[in-house]
């Protein structure tokens, strides 16, 4: 039971950063355009974020501190600042689409407008935040939003037919570009691999007070937690792909990712469902706001983290605030929170290489790892994934235009 | 260091922006394009809400759920019907590629804002039967997709 407890830093940071808005719009949607003929690119990314993921918590249990901060130290101010101010403003855009994906489950659940919900939203996230632990905060969301396994009991109910076959023979279907099928497969491998999962696992781990007794544990959460909030994005993908494709849907609102789940569990399961929404949003909600204030103070150096109690660490709460208000206020403009997320993750994929090479030259000093440096096997896919992210951050933009953001 | 961050924060901005234009269109084949596209995106929410409507009548979702649904999808009618109504057809062959297409999406959107009434009133008995026109429209704006994509 202590071993399943512990590995729940991973679940939520799987779930939130895996199953956030983005994500449930983003596969939902290329589900019911492309069926399974993009799972490849979740795959691409989970092995990604696996590899990265685990190095960055690796760092932060044998050093005591955090990616961020080290990068700043090793690397200098200048890289670091050009690393935070891409990070914090997607982060930004993220937090922002996250708030609105919690006051969109709450529409759902209760038919008032979700901009009425913002302001209530974007309190209760700053309240957890200022008056919540850590530990007993990422086990009750990474646990909650394990209702979204709901997703792969509907696909059981749907009896789905040639999803594998789909998934075996990628390529964009007949009305389909391949400027499109691209394009979107550059945003679901940016959505898998978001930058503040990262920074929110590695400052975790300095949080939770992992030494490099806690390896083990460190490895299980990402081999466990992020291919697990990849299966959950494959099985969401599935449901739109057996229900929405066939009829011709595409998917526009968070509303329509509920549709499959009716279908075939009726009222029960859409119910599970929407908690499930609920907890992924509002667990990414509290990871993007305190990746923002970890970035932030751990570049300047301030006190951070909830380890410490508020008053000890004023400016990273301050930033923490700061963050999630203007976060809220953005969404009551009633800027489309989908399309605010759709930005945020293909953005992100821009940005990609600003954060994770950073990474990989900490991951490779001595001073900070002794003998806990990557070995060659690591050094060798890490280096052929960053080879990945500068193709995938040099194609965003040109193929976001080409195709008027995959419209 | 600072230019080089400003321009390229700059050229994102600008690519977003740019990714939200529409131009103005010259020809039949492009306007014939677009007028696909629109029905495309109209046959989607028309399919979207006979899906909820069977949901409905198969008691499998709840009244305040459906009413989102439905509500979105008439928005969404609306939006493209809007924005394709606002484009200029620049010759005859257009001007009546556009008139049909109006037509059609118009009576779309009736039944689209009968099934958000029916929906917020409670009465999801009859969202099945309000739907049924959509089976009707759905083929007739797949046969326009057909014709014209």
């Amino acid at each position: 039971m202590k071993r399943f407890t512990e590995i729940t830093l991973g679940i939520l940071t799987a779930i939130g950063g895996f199953v956030d808005i983005g994500d449930l719009v983003a596969n939902a949607e290329t589900g019911a355009r492309f069926r399974m003929g993009l799972a490849w690119a979740v795959v691409v990314g989970v092995v990604g974020i696996v590899v990265y993921a685990e190095m960055a918590g690796r760092v932060a249990a044998v050093s005591g501190r955090p990616v961020f901060d080290l990068v700043r130290e090793r690397l200098g101010a200048r890289v670091a600042l050009a690393n935070l101010l891409a990070s914090f403003f997607i982060n930004f855009l993220t937090l922002a689409a996250e708030i609105a994906g919690v006051a969109l489950a709450l529409e759902l659940a209760s038919s008032v407008n979700y901009l009425l919900w913002i302001p209530l939203v974007a309190a209760l996230v700053w309240l957890v935040l200022w008056r919540g632990s850590f530990v007993p905060m990422e086990r009750v969301f990474g646990l909650l939003g394990l209702a979204l396994v709901v997703f792969g009991v509907a696909l059981w109910h749907l009896h789905p037919e040639g999803l594998l076959a789909s998934a075996m023979h990628p390529g964009p279907p007949t009305n389909e570009s391949w400027g499109t099928y691209l394009f979107f497969a550059v945003a679901l491998f940016g959505a898998t691999m978001t930058p503040y999962e990262v920074f929110f696992f590695s400052s975790g781990a300095v949080e939770e007070r992992w030494t490099r007794r806690d390896l083990n544990v460190e490895r299980a959460n990402v081999l466990i937690g992020f291919p697990l909030g990849g299966a959950l994005s494959l099985l969401l993908m599935g449901t739109t792909a057996t229900v929405l494709a066939p009829r011709g849907i595409t998917v526009e609102h968070l509303s329509q990712v509920g549709l499959p789940v009716a279908l075939a569990l009726g009222k029960v399961g859409l119910a599970v469902l929407l908690v499930g929404i609920f907890a992924a949003t509002f667990g990414a909600a509290l990871e993007t706001a305190l990746s923002g204030g970890y970035t932030v103070s751990q570049y300047f150096g301030w006190q951070w983290g909830k380890f410490v109690r508020p008053n000890k660490a004023p400016r990273f709460h301050l930033v923490v605030l700061l963050a999630t208000g203007l976060g809220g206020l953005l969404m009551l403009t009633a800027v489309d929170p989908i399309k605010v997320t759709e930005y945020s993750i293909v953005l992100a994929a821009a940005a990609l290489p600003l954060t994770y090479f950073p990474i990989l030259i900490v991951a490779n000093d001595r001073d900070y790892l002794g003998d806990r440096v990557n070995g060659r096997v690591t050094n060798a896919i890490a280096t052929v994934y960053l080879g990945l992210l500068v193709v995938v951050a040099t194609a965003t933009i040109p193929l976001m235009i080409m195709t008027k953001g995959g419209a | 260091m600072r230019r080089g961050g400003g321009a390229l924060i700059l050229a994102v901005l600008l690519a977003v922006l740019l990714c939200a234009c529409v131009g103005p269109v010259r020809s039949f084949e492009v306007y014939e394009g677009k007028a696909a596209t629109t029905a495309e995106s109209v046959a989607s929410a028309a399919q979207t809400a006979r899906l909820a409507a069977g949901e409905a009548a198969d008691a499998r979702a709840f009244a305040p759920y459906l009413s989102i649904v439905l509500s979105e999808v008439e928005r969404d009618a609306g939006g493209s019907e809007d924005v394709f109504g606002a484009i200029q057809p620049p010759d005859g062959r257009s001007a009546e590629l556009r008139t049909q297409l109006l037509a059609l999406i118009d009576r779309v959107t009736a039944v689209l804002a009968d099934l958000r009434i029916a929906a917020r009133n409670g009465e999801l008995g009859r969202l099945e039967d309000i739907a049924a026109p959509l089976g009707e429209l759905g083929e007739q704006l797949a046969r326009f997709v057909e014709a014209h994509a």
